[in-house]
C-alpha cells in the first residue's frame, strides 16, 4: 500500500504548496468562483436560497480536502469541472464527436440508431418526449410527481425545499460539496401515500440538455405504504467529454414504502464516477438497490441505506467488471439503527486485463438497532493475473441483540470447469462467458429483463479476445 | 470388419514433467465396447483426459487418430464437436449455469445447428423422464448440490443429448452406489450402437453385466499389459493385477 | 504524532469507522517507553518461556530482544506469557522446513496497558503455528505480520479475546501470502461483555506470483451484553488470480437453541453461557502446551464471564 500513502502527501502538497502554479488543485480552488456559480444559478432560474445554497456548498467545496482512502484520484483533471460548469463550455453535442470505440459498443448492444444519437444531445429526444408524456399524464392523475429538476425547484418549491440535500449534506465529503454548488439537471419523484407505481420509472425518457448528466440530483420521496421502481438513466452508456461524474441520489421511504433503485452504469472510459447515493428508510419500509458497475476509468460508488424505522429493510445486490485501466471501487453503507431492522447484500465482483475492483462496505448497527440483522455474500472472480482484487468490509457493532454475517470469497475461474464445459463441445470463449454469467446469475435475476440481457450482452462485449 | 473410429498409437503423455502414458497403442472400432482395467494410479484416467484434450496433459510422443483424422492439434471443444464425450467421474459444479442452457448450448454446439428453445426442452424433457430424472432439474444449477448419484444420472442425460460417436466413460470411482451402476449401464445400452463405440474404465464389473464387452485392455504404470476379450475381466477380478507382469 | 499510530489497516476505509489506525495506548506513549524498550517499562519483568521442546534450541531464544529464528527443517516451541510487560516484541524467522509453534499468553493485570507485536518471515515449507490469547490489560493493542515468503509456507494462526468491563482491544493481524502454494488459516474468537469495546483486523494479503496459495479467515465474536462494541474488520487483498481466498465474520449473541437445550439440563442462563464461551474456546486454548498454563488461562476467564453482572 505504498502508493496510498504517496497519494496522501501528494495531495498535502497540493493543498498547501500554493505558490507552484502547475498544480491542479490549486488552480481549481481559484478556477471555480462565484462568477460562476452565480452564471449557472441565474441561467437555471434558481429561487434565492438555491442561489446561497450553492454559494455555500461552494465554500464548503474550497474547505473540504480530497478523501485519503480509495482510489487514486489525484489524475482528476479540475480544469475540466471549470470548463464544463462555466456556461459555454464545450460539450460533445453531435454523434459525429462521440469516439469510435463507444459508437461500436453501442452498435454490438444493438441500441437503436435514434437512442444512439439522443445521447449525444438532444438529437431524438422527440421520440422520448411521446413516451414519456403518456406514462405522465397516467401518473399525474394519480398525483405522482415526475418531473426533471429545474423544474420541480419551480414548480414543487416548498418539496424540494424540505428535502434537497438534506439527507445528502454538501459537507459531507469534497464531491458532494461541489455537487451542491453546480447540480444541474437530474429527476424528481414524488409518490404519494398509498399509491402504487407500477410500471418503472427510467430517467432515460428525460435526458436534459446535453451533458445535464454529470451533476444531476435525483430526489424521490415516496410516501407511506406507496410503491414504485426507479431504473437511473445510464440504462444505455453515455459519453460525456468531461470526465467527472459527481451526481447525487437521495431517496425517501416513509413508513410501509417500497423503492426498488436500479441503475446498470456504462459510463465511458475516462470517466471518474464519483456519484453519492442515499435513501432514508422509515418503519416497514425497503429500499432494494440493483447496482451494476461496468464502465468508468474510476468509481467510488457505495449506496448508503439508512433504516430509521423499525422493520426497515434494504436489499442491496451488484455487481462490478472491471476492465482494462479501470479502478471500481464499489459497495455498500448501510446504517441500521431502529430495532429489528435488516440488511442483504449481495455482490459479484470480476476483475480482467489489469482491472482493479473493491468491494468497500461499512454496516453501522447503532445501540437502538436490538434485534437488527444483516447478511453480506461477496464473491470475486478474477480472470488473469495482472488484475487486482480487494475485499474491504467493516461492521461495527454498537449492541449484543444482533445477528451479522459476513462471507467472501476470491478466486478465479477453475481450469477444471473450463474443461467440463468444453468437452461438451462449447468454446473456450463461450464456457468462459458462460462461467462468467452464472457468477453473476443471482445478480441478473434481480433485474428486468432487458437490463438482465444487457448486462450479459456487457459481460460478453467484455470477454471477447480474453481467452488464450 | 467395421470402420476404425479410435486409433491411439505409441501415445506418451504426462503433465508437468511427468511421463503417465508411456506408449499405449489402442484401437476402437465402430460398434464396439472396449473396457480399461487397471489399478489405481495405472494412468487410466489420465488417457480419457487426454484422448478428450485436458490442457493440464501434454502428448510427447505418439498419436490420436479419430475416424481418420489426427486430432492431436485439436482443442477439447474441437475434439467434442468431432463426436467424443468423456463421462467424468467427478463432474464439475458450475453455479448458475442451469443443466438446460448448458445442454441446449452444448447441443447448438455440437450439431452445428439452432436449437429451438421449446422444441429442444421437449426432448429433453422426454429423455429425463426415460432416465427418472425429476424434470425440475432442469431449472438447477450444473451439478450444483446433486448427489454422486444425481451427477451420474446428468452425465448420462448428456451423454444420450448430445449422442456423439466414441463415448468415453470414466467411471473409475469404485464407490458408486447401485443405484449409479444401474444409471451407467443402462444408458451405455440405451446409447451404444453399431456406429459408435464406448470406452469404459470400471472397477465395478457390474457395470458390465449387461453389455457386451467386445475387447478388454490391461493398463498397468502408463502401459497396456494384458489385452484379450471379456474373459480377462473374469481373471482380473478372480486373481487381481498382482499376476501381471510389468514389461 | 507517527509514533502514537502502533499498526495500520493495510487498506484505508472510511475514516469515520476508526479502524484505519490502531493508536499506542496513552500510557505507553511517554518517550521513556519507547526508548528504553520493553523491560523498562514494564518495571523489570520478563516474558517466561516456558518450555523448547528441542533443549538444543533453547539457547536461540534470546528472551531479552526476543527474536526466534528456527534453522532449517527444525521445530521449536516456545510459550510466552506476559503478566506484567506492558510493551513487547516478538521476531522470528523460520527457515527451510523449520516448524515454530509460538504461543502468546497475555494476561496483563486489569490495570495497565498492553502493546504486544509479533513478526514471523516463514521460508520454503516452513510452518508457522501462531497462538494468542488476549485475556488481560485495560487497553490491549496487538499487531501480527506474518510474511508467508517461501514457496509451500504454511501459517495456522488462532487466536482468542475476551473483552469485560471497560476493556479495549484492538487487533491488527495480517498474513502476507507471498510464495507459491503459500497456505493461510487464520480463526479468531472472542467474546465480548460488559462495555468492552473490540476491533479485529485480520488480513489475508494474496501477493502477485502466489500462484496456487490458498487462505481462510473465519472471526467469530459472541456478543453478551447491550453494552458492547464490536467492530470486525475482515480484509482480503488479492493481486493473483491463481488463488482461493475465503473470509467469515459471524457476530451475534449465543445461539438460542444451544442455550435452551443446555437450561433444559437444569442449568442457569449464566451458566450455561460460561459453558459455551468454554466451548468456543477450547479449541484455541488446547494450543496451549502446558497443561497447568491452560487451565490458569480458561479459569480467569471463566471466573470474569459472571464477574461484574448482575
Amino acid at each position: 500500500m505504498e502508493q496510498k500513502k504517496t497519494f496522501v502527501e501528494d495531495i498535502e502538497r497540493t493543498l498547501y504548496d500554493i505558490r507552484n502554479e502547475d498544480h491542479s488543485v490549486y488552480k481549481t480552488e481559484r478556477g471555480l468562483t462565484e462568477d460562476i456559480i452565480r452564471d449557472i444559478s441565474r441561467q437555471k432560474q434558481d429561487p434565492g436560497w438555491m442561489l446561497d445554497f450553492r454559494l455555500k456548498s461552494l465554500e464548503q467545496y474550497h474547505q473540504i480536502p480530497l478523501p485519503v482512502w480509495g482510489p487514486d484520484i489525484s489524475e482528476l483533471n479540475m480544469d475540466e469541472i471549470v470548463t464544463y460548469v462555466r456556461p459555454g463550455g464545450k460539450m460533445a453535442e453531435n454523434w459525429q464527436e462521440v469516439p469510435e470505440e463507444i459508437k461500436d459498443t453501442f452498435d454490438r448492444l444493438g441500441i437503436p440508431k435514434a437512442e444512439q444519437t439522443s445521447l449525444a444531445g438532444v438529437g431524438a429526444q422527440y421520440d422520448s418526449e411521446v413516451v414519456y408524456h403518456r406514462v405522465q399524464k397516467e401518473l399525474s392523475d394519480r398525483g405522482v410527481i415526475y418531473t426533471d429538476f429545474e423544474t420541480a425547484v419551480r414548480e414543487y418549491e416548498d418539496i424540494v425545499k424540505e428535502y434537497f440535500m438534506k439527507l445528502v449534506p454538501p459537507k459531507d465529503h469534497k464531491f458532494t460539496a461541489l455537487h451542491g454548488a453546480v447540480w444541474s439537471g437530474g429527476s424528481f419523484v414524488y409518490v404519494p401515500e398509498g399509491v402504487h407505481v407500477e410500471i418503472p420509472l427510467q430517467s432515460y425518457f428525460r435526458l436534459n440538455a446535453a451533458g445535464a448528466g454529470q451533476f444531476e440530483h435525483t430526489l424521490i420521496i415516496c410516501e407511506k405504504n406507496s410503491s414504485l421502481h426507479f431504473i437511473e438513466g445510464c440504462s444505455a452508456p453515455r459519453y460525456n467529454v468531461t470526465n467527472l461524474h459527481a451526481g447525487c441520489v437521495e431517496l425517501y421511504v416513509k413508513e410501509g414504502a417500497r423503492l426498488r433503485y436500479s441503475t446498470i452504469e456504462n459510463w465511458s472510459r475516462n470517466m471518474m464516477n464519483l456519484n453519492t447515493k442515499r435513501a432514508l428508510v422509515e418503519k416497514d419500509g425497503l429500499i432494494e438497490w440493483v447496482s451494476g458497475s461496468f464502465g468508468s476509468h474510476i468509481s467510488c460508488l457505495y449506496p448508503a441505506s439508512i433504516l430509521h424505522g423499525e422493520n426497515a429493510r434494504c436489499e442491496f445486490t451488484g455487481v462490478t467488471f472491471a476492465s482494462k485501466g479501470q479502478n471500481l471501487d464499489t459497495g455498500a453503507t448501510v446504517v441500521m439503527m431502529a430495532p429489528h431492522t435488516s440488511a442483504n447484500i449481495n455482490t459479484r465482483t470480476i476483475s480482467k486485463s489489469g482491472g482493479a475492483a473493491t468491494y468497500r462496505s461499512a454496516v453501522k448497527v447503532t445501540k437502538a438497532a436490538r434485534g437488527a440483522k444483516c447478511m453480506v455474500n461477496c464473491e470475486s472472480l478474477m480472470l488473469d493475473e495482472e488484475s487486482r482484487s480487494d475485499t474491504l468490509p467493516v461492521m461495527d457493532i454498537e449492541t449484543d441483540d444482533v445477528e451479522i454475517g459476513h462471507e467472501a470469497k476470491v478466486g478465479r475461474i477453475s481450469d477444471e470447469a473450463i474443461f467440463y464445459l468444453t468437452s461438451r463441445g462449447i468454446d473456450e470463449e463461450e464456457a468462459q462467458a458462460m462461467i462468467v454469467r452464472g457468477f453473476v446469475e443471482p445478480i441478473a435475476k434481480s433485474l428486468p429483463l432487458e437490463y438482465a440481457v444487457e448486462m450479459n450482452n456487457l459481460i460478453n462485449l467484455e470477454l471477447v479476445g480474453s481467452m488464450g | 470388419m467395421a470402420e476404425k473410429l479410435l486409433e491411439i498409437s505409441n501415445l506418451h503423455a504426462g503433465a508437468a514433467d511427468r511421463e503417465i502414458i508411456k506408449g499405449v497403442s489402442l484401437t476402437v472400432h465402430k460398434g464396439e465396447v472396449h473396457v480399461i482395467l487397471g489399478p489405481n494410479g495405472s494412468g487410466k484416467s489420465t488417457l480419457m483426459n487426454v484422448i478428450m484434450g485436458h490442457p493440464g496433459y501434454k502428448v510427447t510422443e505418439g498419436s490420436i487418430f479419430f475416424d481418420g483424422r489426427d486430432i492431436s492439434a485439436l482443442k477439447t471443444f474441437e475434439r467434442a464437436r468431432e463426436g467424443i464425450f468423456l463421462s467424468f467421474q467427478t463432474p464439475e459444479e458450475i453455479p448458475g449455469i442451469t443443466v438446460e442452457n448448458m445442454l441446449r448450448t452444448a447441443k447448438q454446439a455440437v450439431t452445428g445447428k439452432f436449437q429451438r428453445i421449446f422444441a429442444f426442452r421437449k426432448e429433453l424433457k422426454a429423455m429425463m423422464e426415460e432416465l427418472k430424472i425429476d424434470p425440475s432439474y432442469s431449472e438447477r444449477d450444473l451439478n450444483v448440490g446433486f448427489s454422486g448419484g444425481e451427477k451420474k444420472r446428468n452425465e448420462i442425460l448428456q451423454l444420450l443429448m448430445l449422442n456423439p460417436k466414441l463415448a468415453l466413460l470414466d467411471e473409475t470411482d469404485s464407490g458408486l452406489d447401485v443405484d449409479a451402476v444401474q444409471i451407467v449401464s443402462a444408458g451405455i445400452r440405451k446409447f451404444h450402437n453399431e456406429n459408435n463405440a464406448c470406452l469404459i474404465i470400471t472397477h465395478n464389473t457390474r457395470i458390465l453385466e449387461k453389455l457386451q464387452v467386445d475387447r478388454v485392455h490391461v493398463l498397468m504404470q502408463g502401459r497396456i499389459v494384458e489385452e484379450g476379450g471379456p474373459e480377462l475381466i473374469d481373471r482380473i477380478s478372480r486373481n487381481g493385477f498382482g499376476q501381471l507382469a510389468v514389461p | 504524532m507517527a509514533q502514537e499510530i502502533f499498526s495500520a489497516l493495510p487498506m484505508r476505509t472510511w475514516r469515520w469507522l476508526g479502524v484505519n489506525e490502531a493508536l499506542l495506548p496513552k500510557e505507553l506513549r511517554q518517550p521513556e517507553a519507547l526508548a528504553e524498550g520493553p523491560e523498562q517499562a514494564s518495571g523489570g519483568s520478563r516474558g517466561e518461556i516456558t518450555k523448547a521442546e528441542d533443549a538444543a534450541c533453547t539457547k536461540k531464544l534470546n528472551t531479552a530482544c526476543r527474536t526466534i529464528h528456527v534453522p532449517a527443517g527444525e521445530t521449536m516451541e516456545a510459550v510466552v506469557v506476559y503478566r506484567k510487560e506492558q510493551l513487547t516484541e516478538i521476531q522470528a524467522d523460520v527457515a527451510e522446513g523449520g516448524t515454530l509453534n509460538l504461543v502468546c499468553v497475555q494476561m496483563v493485570p486489569a490495570d495497565s496497558a498492553y502493546a504486544g507485536s509479533v513478526t514471523v518471515t516463514a521460508g520454503r515449507n516452513a510452518k508457522i503455528c501462531y497462538t494468542a490469547v488476549e485475556a488481560g490489560s485495560s487497553h490491549t493493542v496487538t499487531k501480527l505480520q506474518i510474511d508467508l515468503a517461501g514457496e509451500g509456507s504454511i501459517a495456522d494462526v488462532s487466536a482468542v479475546y475476551f473483552g469485560d468491563k471497560e476493556r479495549r482491544i484492538d487487533m491488527n493481524y495480517v498474513i502476507s501470502q507471498i510464495g507459491k502454494h503459500t497456505d493461510a488459516n487464520m480463526q479468531v474468537r472472542g467474546a465480548l461483555q460488559d462495555a468492552s469495546d473490540k476491533i479485529f483486523r485480520g488480513t489475508l494479503d494474496f501477493r502477485r506470483g502466489s500462484k496456487g496459495s490458498t487462505g481462510r479467515e473465519r472471526e467469530e465474536v459472541i456478543l453478551l451484553d447491550e453494552g458492547v462494541r464490536n467492530r470486525s474488520v475482515p480484509l482480503m487483498m488479492s493481486g493473483e488470480d491463481e488463488v482461493t481466498g475465503h473470509h467469515a465474520v459471524s457476530a451475534g449473541r449465543m445461539n438460542p437453541d444451544r442455550l435452551f437445550y443446555l437450561m433444559s439440563r437444569g442449568m442457569d442462563e449464566k451458566e450455561a453461557q460460561k459453558l459455551l464461551v468454554q466451548a468456543m474456546f477450547s479449541p484455541v486454548l488446547d494450543r496451549i502446551p502446558d497443561a497447568g498454563l491452560r487451565e490458569e488461562v480458561a479459569g480467569s476467564i471463566e471466573e470474569r464471564i459472571t464477574d461484574g453482572r448482575s
